[in-house]
């Protein structure tokens, strides 16, 4: 049972993960700034990366989004993130976890766009369809339910509740499935988190998820970097 | 089914939360980076801020304001009151907003909606709409604006479906009857609107008591309740109307918590 005396955050005069050293991806759409706030609570080392040569020296890299697909892909690779992502991430195996769109670039593609997402995992978005009762997008707080043993949410009691806002989902099936760390239903089942190797991602939003978002974050930042081998 | 939400709607002056009834102003409450601290920790599920400074007050500090907000604000933030444009709304969002709320604008210029969700995605569009009662309107509500100073010539639950159209992704219903009246929503013009759009819609304007939530939902067929004045007044006030709505069956988020070591903001001090 969590106490009265809890509810309040634990006024600190340092952060816990100060050392480590977080990009954050910003390919110029918003909202960045969310994420570096939420950052900001565990580390003063955040880089906004505008250039990818400052994505160089992370310890953990952080892909954000929220906006249309194509328009994030396309501004991904006419500033050559693409490229160093795939140096980065997956040549030099250094831990990446995708956000709301961010997270939808780990995949093939999505009925939103054309263009190809960044293919790390197989996998494609298709949109909620109408149906009655259902509003979309999917905009809220809603649970999820973990298939299998997850490092992001190791620190974490259920009910795992966290903030949606989205309009294209995963089906949770094939590649997706076999990585899938959390799952969530609207309508139908779809993949809320995934975990492979060093990369992570999360359909919903983190940063916007109270507490229990907080705490995943605190958790990625401090998983060592050696024990997320890349496997893509 | 995503949980329905509780949101906390905040009008700020300068920094400093205002209250009103009926759309005028009664009295100043206090700190709105306080009032933000606490619902925060109180399970708040969304926080709105409307930024209703007097509009000769400089808006570099209207948007010094939101972006210290933002960053004691970990539950989505939306902010509104003076966006008249596109630029306007992509600063808010640049600063840390989630959403913008939008409402005189909207109707002084519709393209202004679609504009911010094309840029933004549908999700980042948050239309407020204030009706007020009208016989004369096929839904007997008719929109005003510029904080119910305006008639307009648009019908509210026309005016509804059309911002849909136009790429609102939420609508935020209020009522001049009922705005700081304490005897509960709109309960018409809310069950009117949701039933004829796909999009979710918030409740807001005249929550007196935690039962008000409650009925919102189940009569007034919202998704989310909002209000303001309401929870400035007790401990624990989202808590407990979050304590409420689950109470009385509904859906909601977890009222527990877990222990994060986030360090309380450096002291911002308005005036």
């Amino acid at each position: 049972m969590t106490t009265q005396t809890q509810l309040q955050p634990q006024p600190r005069s340092e952060r816990t993960l100060d050392g480590v050293r977080v990009a954050v991806v910003d390919y110029g759409l918003a909202n960045i700034q969310s994420v570096v706030n939420a950052l900001e609570c565990f580390t003063s080392n955040v880089v906004v990366a505008a250039d990818p040569a400052h994505l160089d020296g992370a310890d953990k890299i952080i892909l954000p989004g929220v906006g249309h697909f194509d328009a994030g892909m396309r501004g991904l690779r006419e500033r050559g993130h693409e490229a160093a992502l795939n140096r980065i991430v997956r040549e030099a195996g250094t831990p990446l976890i995708g956000i709301c769109l961010g997270f939808q670039f780990l995949f093939s593609g999505s009925e939103e766009g054309s263009e190809p997402g960044l293919g790390w995992i197989e996998g494609r978005f298709e949109r909620f369809p109408r149906q009655e009762g259902l509003k979309v997008p999917h905009m809220g707080w809603s649970e999820v339910v973990c298939p299998r043993s997850s490092r992001l949410f190791a620190g974490l009691n259920p009910p795992w509740e966290f903030y949606f806002v989205h309009s294209y989902y995963l089906p949770n099936k094939g590649e997706a499935a076999a990585c899938a760390s959390a799952v969530c239903d609207y309508g139908q089942p779809f993949v809320a988190s995934i975990e492979r190797g060093n990369l992570f991602g999360t359909q919903f939003h983190p940063e916007k998820s109270q507490l229990g978002g907080m705490k995943l974050i605190e958790t990625f930042l401090s998983l060592p970097n050696a024990s997320c081998p890349s496997t893509v | 089914m995503p949980k329905h939400r509780l949101i906390a709607t905040l009008l700020v002056d300068n920094g400093n939360v205002v209250q009103t009834r009926f759309f005028k102003r009664t009295n100043m409450v206090g700190s709105a980076f306080t009032a933000v601290d606490f619902f925060n920790g109180w399970t708040v599920d969304e926080i709105v801020v409307l930024e209703i400074s007097p509009n000769e007050s400089p808006l570099p500090r209207a948007k010094e304001i939101v972006r210290e907000l933002s960053r004691r604000c970990f539950v989505p933030l939306s902010v509104g009151g003076k966006i008249r444009d596109l630029s306007l709304a992509a600063e808010f969002l640049r600063i840390g907003a989630d959403k913008v709320v939008i409402n005189t604008g909207a109707v002084e210029r519709p393209g202004l909606i679609t504009e911010i969700a094309e840029r933004y995605g549908v999700q980042c569009v948050l239309v407020s709409i204030d009706g007020k009662p009208d016989p004369s309107m096929p839904s007997g509500y008719r929109v005003v604006i510029d904080n119910a100073r305006r008639d307009t010539d648009l019908d509210a639950v026309a005016w509804a479906k059309k911002v849909v159209e136009l790429g609102a992704g939420e609508i935020m219903v209020n009522s001049t009857t009922h705005d700081g009246n304490k005897q509960g929503y709109d309960l018409k013009l809310t069950n009117a609107v949701s039933r004829a759009v796909s999009v979710p819609v918030i409740a807001m304007g005249g929550a007196g008591k935690l039962s008000d939530f409650v009925d919102g939902i189940v009569e007034g067929g919202a998704d989310a309740v909002a209000a303001g004045n309401i929870f400035h007044y007790f401990e624990h006030s989202t808590k407990k109307a979050k304590e409420a709505m689950a109470a009385a069956g509904l859906p909601v988020r977890h009222i527990g918590f877990y222990q994060v070591n986030m360090p309380r903001r450096p002291k911002y001090r308005p005036h």
